[in-house]
């Protein structure tokens, strides 16, 4: 045990493709990620932000970690201009095809290599959404979890974390032991540009870490094979036909609503 | 890993239950959930974990169950993570079902996020459908890319195959007082004092179920705040008011009322979108609407590509002369 108040908060932030820019190749059924420019996730802005406010009330440092293709390393790039003060990048050939348990699996085993106090991830990624990863990371650790996650309170000299999370309809106040894994709920912070400087160091001077399964003792449980759930098969989803009609005015609109409403 | 050659078999469904409320997800799995069991030939099971729930294990076998396995503590009341992994996970190496469906809900997906990985289980989120094949494999089908793809997504060589399914894809199951079934007290593994976390204070509020609404009327960002047009035209049309995630955010409308990806989802005859964008996330929400009207300032807003008809214009006088033609009380002053 280290006598240190200072907390290590880590980051996990996730690329991906630029939601407007997907296209389905319509004979293998497979996603053209490669033709979308790749982009910091949405939500992890927030939970950017979350751990850089941690750092400014608990002290201590926020880490940066992506599990991705050697490209990912422009996720840590913005985490570091945004503030970040590292970032370590987990690449590596085994691990393609990963669902969420060995994502989590990695995400995890970095977090307990870095010492982290707490990890801080997004509410869900934009792509494939899933919110599975932050629960995984807290399960493969044993550590508590506080997904949801709206306003965050440091106490570290107590070794806690208090939450206010969402909850269907309302909200809790909780109180968990670190190490300690949040999914901060998207759009629940402003999160703050990054300086000037900052950007600049992030672009021509910085270099993140870069870890292997192996360096994570792990090559064997990752990747396609060992990943529970198989993507069977894509395809787009049928869009739905509208009549995408503009009427000019209100009496129109409300003789159609009340054709609607009067069919059954 | 693979463990195919231990016999798993079942159907579970989660049934998500806080200080003896149901969430109303749980009975839509519970009627899917019935599907699949006649499919494969096995039971449905509902899991009921809570305390003093004996009474949420006996509605759940009128409504498709044919058991219901209880876990009654104090330790489970309310929810947290460790507790009812650890319970669940017990159960699960105990009595190895082959399926398990949870709701979407936050509480849902907290939970199957937690279990899936100890028990080497394979989750998939946010299913809008589900089937079994020949061999009892589920099929899983979601939307991904904010609703432009649909994956299947299967998990051969892993038990239990889970799922998460959002509010108000399904069905709900109705109560049946005749069915029979069991409701089976089980042991509770978890003692109180190994939680990682205490729940300080608690607040629910608006738990309103606006999935089976025949008219659902929505507004956004565009309302700045002010909904009493919203809530005038809803009246109206004896629908519900409902939100983009924007208007819930800001705390203009309940969580309970959200639409979308991370929200409910909705299938009325009638969705009217007021000041509302149309971002592929709202839209999964409402794409089962029979008839979609747009009301949006800006015509080239994406909404009025899912809009059958659409107007252009400020909301705050358009709904309001709506209201009027439709026969509804006044609308009230803006409050702003
Ligand atoms: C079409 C499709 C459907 C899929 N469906 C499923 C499914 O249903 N079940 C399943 O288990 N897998 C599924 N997968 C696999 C899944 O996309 C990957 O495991 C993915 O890397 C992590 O899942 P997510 O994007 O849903 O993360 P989420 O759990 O939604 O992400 C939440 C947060 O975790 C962190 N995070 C997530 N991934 C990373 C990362 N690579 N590096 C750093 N931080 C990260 C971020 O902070 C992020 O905000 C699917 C993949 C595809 C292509
Ligand atoms: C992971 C994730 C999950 C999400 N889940 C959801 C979800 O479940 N549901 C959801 O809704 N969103 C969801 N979102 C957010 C979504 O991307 C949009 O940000 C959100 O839907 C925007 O809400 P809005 O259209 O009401 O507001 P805005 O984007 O602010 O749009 C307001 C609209 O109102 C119009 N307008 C302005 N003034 C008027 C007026 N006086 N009269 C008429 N029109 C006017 C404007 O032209 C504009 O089109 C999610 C996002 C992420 C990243």
């Amino acid at each position: 045990m280290t006598v240190d108040a200072d907390w290590t908060i880590v980051v996990p932030v996730k690329q991906v493709p630029d939601a407007d820019d997907v296209t389905i190749d319509p004979e293998t059924g497979t996603l053209n990620r490669s033709d979308a420019p790749a982009v910091l996730n949405a939500p992890d802005y927030n939970a950017v932000e979350a751990a850089l406010s941690l750092r400014e009330r608990a002290g201590g440092e926020v880490v940066a970690v992506t599990m991705g293709p050697p490209f990912a390393r422009a996720v840590l790039e913005t985490a570091v201009a945004l503030g970040a003060d590292d970032a370590v990048l987990l690449t590596d050939r085994a691990f393609g095809g990963s669902d969420t348990w060995p994502t989590s699996l990695a995400l995890a085993r970095a977090a307990d290599e870095l010492d982290a106090d707490v990890v801080v991830c997004g509410e869900e990624s934009t792509d494939s959404s899933t919110g599975q990863v932050p629960p995984g990371i807290a399960a493969h650790n044993g550590w508590a979890q506080l997904t949801y996650a709206e306003e965050l309170e440091p106490r570290p000299d107590d070794d806690e974390l208090v939450a206010v999370r969402d909850v269907e309809g309302g909200h809790e106040r909780v109180a968990a032991e670190t190490p300690v894994v949040v999914a901060f709920e998207y759009g629940e912070n402003e999160p703050r540009a990054a300086g000037l400087h900052r950007k600049i160091y992030a672009e021509t001077e910085f270099e993140p870490e870069e870890w292997s399964a192996e360096d994570l003792g792990i090559s064997e449980q990752v990747g396609l094979v060992n990943s529970p759930t198989k993507v069977g098969g894509m395809d787009t989803a049928d869009p739905v036909e509208r009549e995408q009609a503009v009427v000019d005015d209100v009496d129109a609109l409300s003789d159609r609503i009340t054709e609607v409403t009067a069919d059954d | 890993m693979t463990d195919d050659d231990t016999v798993h078999e079942d159907v579970w469904v989660f049934v998500e239950e806080h200080g003896g409320d149901v969430a109303g997800v749980s009975w839509e799995l519970l009627a899917k959930g019935r599907e699949l069991a006649d499919e494969t030939g096995e039971d449905l099971v509902a899991l009921v974990v809570g305390e003093g729930v004996d009474d949420v294990g006996a509605e759940a076998v009128e409504r498709g169950a044919d058991r219901a396995l209880v876990a009654d503590d104090p330790v489970f009341e309310p929810y947290r993570a460790g507790p009812y992994g650890d319970q669940f996970r017990a159960l699960v190496e105990e009595r190895r079902p082959s399926i398990v469906l949870i709701g979407g809900t936050t509480t849902g997906r907290d939970f199957a996020g937690r279990v899936a990985v100890p028990a080497d289980a394979g989750l998939t989120a946010d299913c809008t459908e589900l089937d079994v094949d020949d061999e009892g494999l589920l099929l899983a089908r979601r939307p991904t890319f904010g609703g432009d793809a649909m994956a299947t997504i299967k998990c051969p060589d892993h038990r239990p195959q889970m799922a998460t399914v959002r509010a108000g894809v399904f069905d709900a199951a109705e109560r049946d007082p005749d069915r029979d079934g069991d409701v089976e007290a089980v042991d509770v593994v978890v003692e109180a004092d190994d939680a990682l976390s205490r729940v300080l204070e608690r607040e629910v509020g608006d738990v309103a179920d606006i999935t089976d609404a025949d008219v659902v009327v929505a507004g956004g960002g565009g309302t700045e705040g002010d909904f009493a047009p919203v809530e005038a035209l809803a009246d109206a049309l004896d629908g519900e008011v409902a939100a983009s995630r924007k208007a819930v955010d800001e705390g203009w409308v309940e969580p309970a009322r959200q639409v979308g990806q991370t929200g409910k989802t909705v299938r009325p005859d009638l969705y009217v979108a007021a000041g509302i964008s149309g971002a592929v996330q709202h839209v999964e929400g409402m794409n089962d609407a029979e008839t979609v009207v747009a009301v949006n300032t800006d015509p080239n807003a994406p909404i009025f590509e899912h809009a059958d008809y659409g107007i252009v214009g400020d909301l705050h006088e358009v709904l309001p002369e709506l209201t009027d033609r439709l026969g509804g009380r006044s609308p009230p002053e803006p409050t702003a």
